[in-house]
């Protein structure tokens, strides 16, 4: 991901183009006009038409389509595309918190409070519909984020043969990419459970399976007792 | 639009045409005159059969172009549009052809209103639902369950009036 | 005006609006991954981008011309640049490149980006290569050519600077090679 990066704040008080120019063989144009003399909350709440988001996104799952086998194979792909941005997003999103709450979450329940509030807010402009944790004893690893109508799915139809697959794996894999960047390493997938009843009032709607390391929910219960 | 025809075709009338205004059926020609989408809203309306629908797609694409060339005057600063309406006593087609060759022909009822508008809805749609869908091939036949749910959602609203 | 405001007024009108970083990020993430998959061979970078912008002009056109309302063809290529710039920029980018350096034939001119959101938070990498050889949002080179191929227009576009290579300026330049449809009207010139 050497060609987008979101998160690079100039060091205070230094010229900071002289000092990444000093170290670095890229030319910039006399205008200054670098990533680092832009602010970075400059488009925190610009807008683009959503077309344009519904292109690339079709773009991209049509390209991962032709070089992979199989629908997990597709997840996959989509999932490792999101996943840069998550890590990007958890810092960018943090930076732009209040002063005093810019610390990054240190417990599950904050984390997913994070991802389904801050990270839905920004990506979606709203926050997710539930945040549930797994009521099986087995699985006390796992949670569930709810969306009933994810954007990135809007104008996708899924063909009966391929029923399967869900694109917002792509949007798994940014959530995946803020658990791991958090240091809460999980495995995020995106499955769709619009069927039956509910499907008549929200067919798109897609359940996000995170399941954390098992270290990860060891540290919770040790932190826990403490 | 340049140049507006309307064929004005008789069909024998057995009892008076009621007053009330229905989308029947939305067909959908590619720009090769290949049937792409065939849909009714009513229930009870006269069935073709599939290679029927795939006949009178590629005639009506024919016939279509003829009519570009019917214009007895110089052409004027943009090339004619052909058919864009056909009014018999029981029913009313709007044709609308989008400048990238494709046809949207809607069937109502002779009464119903702003025909023009329904089909700029449809086609508003079918852009977003069907073109913004990574898993629809060009110039293929449309089988997108968005397109379709919300075409039928709003064909019934219309309809309910 | 808040994010979620503007998201609710975009609800009401005609053309649906998200956040632009994420459509940032998205492309970026596209981009990284194609430099990746042909292992850093920009010149094959640059080729699929353009490749991927031709798909998307093949349908991105239907939108253009039914959010738009456009009932009539342009009649010269005059009006087929202006809009592009001022209406199909706009709709889908939220920005109005500058048209500049007509050809005497008014067959081929400039597209000026003062702005770029694909663009925004990029730099491309270091590697002494990137800044020769990719061109990072020529996308958007494809998406004129599929484009304006649906309405019988045959053009050719590349970008000629880009400040991501630390030029002044990012230009792509557009050449009308023909009208596809002989019924077309002929160029006023």
């Amino acid at each position: 991901m050497a060609s987008s990066q979101p998160v690079k704040p100039p060091l205070a008080g230094q010229p900071a183009q002289a000092q990444r120019g000093s170290q670095t063989g890229l030319k910039y144009p006399s205008s200054g006009k670098t990533i680092y003399n832009r602010p970075l909350n400059r488009s925190r709440t610009q807008e683009l038409s959503q077309a344009s988001f519904a292109y690339l996104f079709g773009e991209m799952v049509s390209y991962a389509q032709k070089r992979v086998t199989g629908i997990q194979d597709l997840e996959k792909r989509l999932n490792v595309q999101g996943h840069p941005i998550g890590l990007k997003l958890l810092d960018l999103l943090l930076y732009r918190e209040p002063t005093r709450s810019q610390t990054r979450p240190l417990n599950i329940i904050a984390l997913l409070q994070f991802i389904t509030t801050a990270l839905w807010r920004h990506l979606f402009s709203r926050p997710a519909d539930a945040l549930e944790k797994s009521s099986n004893p087995e699985t006390p690893d796992e949670y569930m984020i709810s969306d009933n109508e994810p954007l990135v799915n809007q104008y996708i139809s899924v063909p009966k043969e391929m029923n399967q697959l869900n694109c917002a794996a792509f949007v798994a894999g940014i959530v995946e990419g803020v658990c791991d960047g958090a240091g809460f390493p999980a495995r995020v997938t995106a499955h769709s459970v619009g069927k039956g009843e509910e499907g008549e009032l929200w067919p798109g709607k897609t359940v996000f399976l995170v399941k954390f390391q098992p270290e990860v929910v060891e540290r919770e219960a040790y932190l826990g007792k403490s | 639009m340049s140049s507006f025809y309307i064929l004005q075709i008789s069909f024998p009338t057995v009892d008076t045409p009621q007053i009330c205004t229905v989308v029947y059926a939305l067909i959908i020609i590619n720009k090769a005159g290949g049937l792409v989408y065939q849909r009714d809203f009513t229930e009870g309306l006269n069935k073709l059969s599939v290679n029927d629908y795939l006949v009178l797609a590629g005639t009506f694409h024919g016939v279509h172009a003829i009519t570009t060339r019917l214009n007895p005057l110089h052409p004027p600063n943009e090339p004619p549009s052909g058919i864009e309406v056909m009014e018999t006593e029981h029913f009313r087609l709007q044709c609308f052809q989008t400048l990238t060759g494709t046809k949207f022909l809607l069937f109502t009822e002779p009464f119903q209103p702003n025909t023009d508008k329904i089909v700029a809805r449809i086609y508003e749609l079918y852009a977003d639902y069907v073109m913004k869908n990574p898993f629809y091939s060009l110039e293929m036949p449309i089988r997108s369950e968005g397109w379709e749910r919300r075409l039928v959602r709003e064909m019934r609203v219309l309809n309910s009036r | 005006m808040s994010a979620a405001k503007a998201a609710r007024q975009g609800e009401e009108t005609k053309i649906d609006k998200v956040n632009a970083e994420l459509v940032t990020l998205t492309y970026g993430t596209i981009v990284a991954q194609l430099c990746k998959d042909y292992e850093s061979d920009y010149v094959e970078v640059n080729k699929q981008l353009d490749k991927m912008g031709y798909n998307i002009g093949l349908r991105l056109i239907e939108d253009y011309l039914a959010k738009s309302g456009t009932m009539r063809r342009c009649a010269n290529f005059k009006e087929t640049a202006e809009m592009i710039a001022k209406v199909g920029f706009k709709i889908f980018l939220n920005i109005s490149p500058t048209i500049s350096n007509w050809t005497t034939d008014s067959k081929q001119f400039s597209l000026i980006f003062d702005e770029n959101p694909l663009a925004d938070f990029v730099e491309l990498p270091d590697d002494g290569r990137a800044q020769e050889e990719l061109w990072f949002s020529n996308i958007f080179c494809g998406v004129l050519r599929g484009a304006l191929e649906m309405v019988q227009m045959q053009v050719e576009a590349h970008f000629t600077s880009d400040v991501l290579r630390g030029q002044e300026s990012t230009e792509m330049r557009v050449t009308l090679i023909r009208y596809i449809d002989d019924e077309m009207p002929v160029d006023d010139e």
